[in-house]
């Protein structure tokens, strides 16, 4: 069984890699870029990017590249989140607070703190009323976003803007998820027959082994980092119209990923 | 949509652990809210605790799962003979073909709590919470599929309080897009600091037990359940079939919901077109029904713009309490129930309705005969989802 599909936007944002120009560059041997930051979030206004949690600001850097490079206005695709720890920032103020002093939560940390907090900011600083959804795999998250977006293309002619992000620990859990950098990639996805896709791909489902092809060793470096960098590869396979992809899964399917060629 | 079989389901929850007991506690009125007794908490209000979770051991290689919330579930899997069901399933559908979508908003964060409280100033977890399986949004989901041994797709769903309804449209799309053939769906949530003292910051909670679509309600009393039900596409029979579902959201506030109830209207419709039903054909509403002052008003207006003469609604909240990311699992149960044994159960503690706009709020509970069943969930961050469920045909 393949599922295929067309690639029309996309956007990535993390430490050295502020945008997708700056993927290109690497992919080019040009190493990672140390003077360019990701410039804050168009979608939201001065007071919510006040407001708005770190999750929503790490996803939105890539879903707004995503969407412009795509043509689509935010409010358009359905939007799917997909990140392995959420908002690690708010879990530790919430579990010192809990620990100290409980009467003094902050009601806004606290309805922050929910796992599709990123989504929910999304979907009102786009203005978009269909379905915008948050899931989890942990360290699978990448996969796990990609079979949810997959299986919306079968449900629906709307595009999906797939974002998967994650951050790094604050505090004691960073035993327990020793990322360094916070990463987010989103992919625009449409079903077959876009026209002038970035990439037309067909998916397959996987028991195989994680595997890519070549890619310049300041890229392989940032993959185990942190497991929402698991879409990177991807993400240069679609810059450089590579070779095939698969991304693998602890429990349930991998997906292998592959150009094709009509 | 091709409609799907619910061939099976448990749930657990304060009114009841397992079917049997909260078909009784529905029959007898018998709410399963308690006076707030949960450890390191003093707030003063109502809980829907389920008993015997604490005494829900996990063994083997399910020991670095272990929190509550893992425990419910594990106590939830264990009734209605849902265990052996889902082996009776792997014989007719290969486990690399049964997806497991589970919703869910607290996951394991009662024990994130916990490691926090417990460690020293050297602020390192102790051993016993160093659990990477427990501290992430994916442990429920994770753990079902490991303690079932399924092999399709493992997916969390975790929008806050919409978590477990959205995953029927989950697994609905992932069989329709072939990448399974059958699919276990669930929720799980348990009690936790986290929304003892976080609902309590926004002033959405009760001093009282909750009284959902009553002219007195003052806020919900928070609750914990695990539900589970077995989705497959070429079965018949069952407790009914999922017909439609609506997806939405209210671009609007991350904790209140749209003033006049787009979103909600929004879904609903959506459920009824997707199920190509007219609103008519719905003889029965299980509302989110929170029992806050705003949430049912709006979620009553959102009813009346959908539906000219609706149909009798309640929530059932008042037996449970608010389970959260588990509710939508626990509704589909108590919608499909509804279906299967012809009884529409009415609200508790509903003593002054209000008449101005909800007229159609069920008074007593009664006994008749309904084909399809309109089940909604309301989160924050504007995340809306309704089911419709059918009866089977005979």
């Amino acid at each position: 069984m393949s599922l295929r599909f067309d690639v029309i936007g996309a956007g990535i944002a993390t430490t050295g890699l502020p945008d997708w120009q700056a993927l290109e560059a690497a992919l080019d041997g040009h190493g990672l870029t140390e003077d360019r930051e990701t410039p804050p979030s168009a979608l939201l206004s001065p007071r919510e990017r006040r407001r708005a949690p770190r999750a929503a600001k790490i996803s939105f850097a890539a879903a707004e590249q995503a969407c412009a490079m795509a043509g689509l206005a935010p409010s358009e695709p359905i939007a799917v989140f997909s990140s392995g720890m959420g908002d690690l920032d708010i879990t530790d103020y919430m579990c010192r607070t809990l620990k100290d002093h409980p009467e003094l939560l902050s009601p806004t940390r606290f309805h922050n703190s929910v796992h599709n907090a990123a989504s929910g900011y999304w979907s009102i600083g786009a203005g978009a009323t269909g379905d915008v959804t948050a899931i989890s795999g942990w360290r699978d998250s990448a996969t796990a976003g990609l079979l949810e977006a997959l299986a919306r293309l079968t449900d629906s002619d709307k595009p999906v803007l797939l974002v998967v992000y994650d951050d790094l620990a604050q505090g004691p859990m960073r035993d327990l998820w020793p990322t360094e950098h916070a990463f987010s990639g989103a992919l625009v996805l449409t079903r077959p027959g876009a026209d002038r896709p970035l990439a037309r791909l067909a998916a397959t489902t996987s028991s195989e082994p994680e595997d890519h092809g070549a890619l310049p060793a300041a890229l392989i470096n940032r993959i185990p980092d942190n497991p929402a960098a698991r879409l990177l590869p991807l993400l240069a396979m679609i810059a450089r119209r590579g070779p095939a992809v698969t991304l693998a899964s602890e429990q349930g399917p991998g997906l292998r990923i592959s150009p094709v060629t009509t | 949509m091709t409609p799907l079989s619910i061939t099976d389901m448990t749930l657990t929850c304060a009114a009841g652990t397992g079917l049997d007991a909260i078909r009784r506690a529905l029959a007898e009125g018998n709410s399963g809210l308690r006076a707030n007794d949960f450890p390191h908490c003093e707030l003063k209000t109502w809980i829907g605790r389920v008993d015997g979770v604490e005494d829900t051991e996990l063994h083997g290689d399910l020991a670095e799962f272990d929190c509550r919330n893992n425990r419910l579930a594990l106590l939830g899997l264990q009734q209605d003979d849902f265990i052996a069901r889902v082996e009776a399933l792997k014989a007719r559908v290969p486990a690399d073909r049964i997806a497991c979508v589970i919703g869910t908003s607290t996951a394991g964060i009662g024990v994130t709590e916990e490691a926090y409280r417990d460690m020293g100033e050297d602020e390192v977890f102790l051993n016993r919470h160093r659990l990477p399986r427990v501290h992430t949004p994916h442990t429920s989901a994770a753990f079902a599929a490991r303690v079932l041994g399924l092999n399709g797709p493992v997916l969390t769903i975790s929008t806050a309080c919409s978590s477990s309804a959205k995953v029927f449209a989950s697994a609905a799309r992932l069989i329709e897009a072939g990448l399974a053939d059958a699919a276990v769906v669930g929720g799980v949530d348990s009690l936790c600091l986290s929304v003892l003292y976080g609902f309590h910051s926004l002033d959405l909670v009760s001093d009282q037990p909750c009284r959902p679509f009553d002219r007195a309600r003052k806020g919900l009393s928070l609750g914990e359940a695990a539900g589970f039900a077995i989705l497959e596409n070429k079965a018949a029979g069952g407790y009914g079939q999922l017909l439609g579902w609506g997806e939405s959201s209210d671009a609007h506030h991350m904790a209140s919901p749209h003033p006049e109830g787009a979103g909600a209207a929004a879904a609903m419709r959506e459920a009824l077109a997707r199920a190509q039903l007219p609103a008519h054909a719905i003889g029965y509403i299980n509302c989110h029904g929170t029992a806050t002052p705003l949430n049912d008003e709006v979620e009553a207006r959102a009813i009346a713009q959908v539906f000219d003469q609706p149909p009798p609604a309640a929530s059932t909240k008042g037996w449970t309490g608010h389970t959260l990311g588990a509710a939508g699992i626990a509704e589909s149960v108590f919608s499909l129930l509804a279906l299967s044994d012809d009884f529409l159960p009415a609200g508790l503690n509903l003593d002054d309705p209000e008449d101005e706009w909800a007229g159609f709020i069920l008074r007593q509970s009664r006994q008749q005969r309904v084909d399809a069943v309109l089940s909604n969930s309301f989160g924050f961050g504007g995340s809306n989802c309704s089911l419709i469920f059918g009866r089977v045909a005979s």
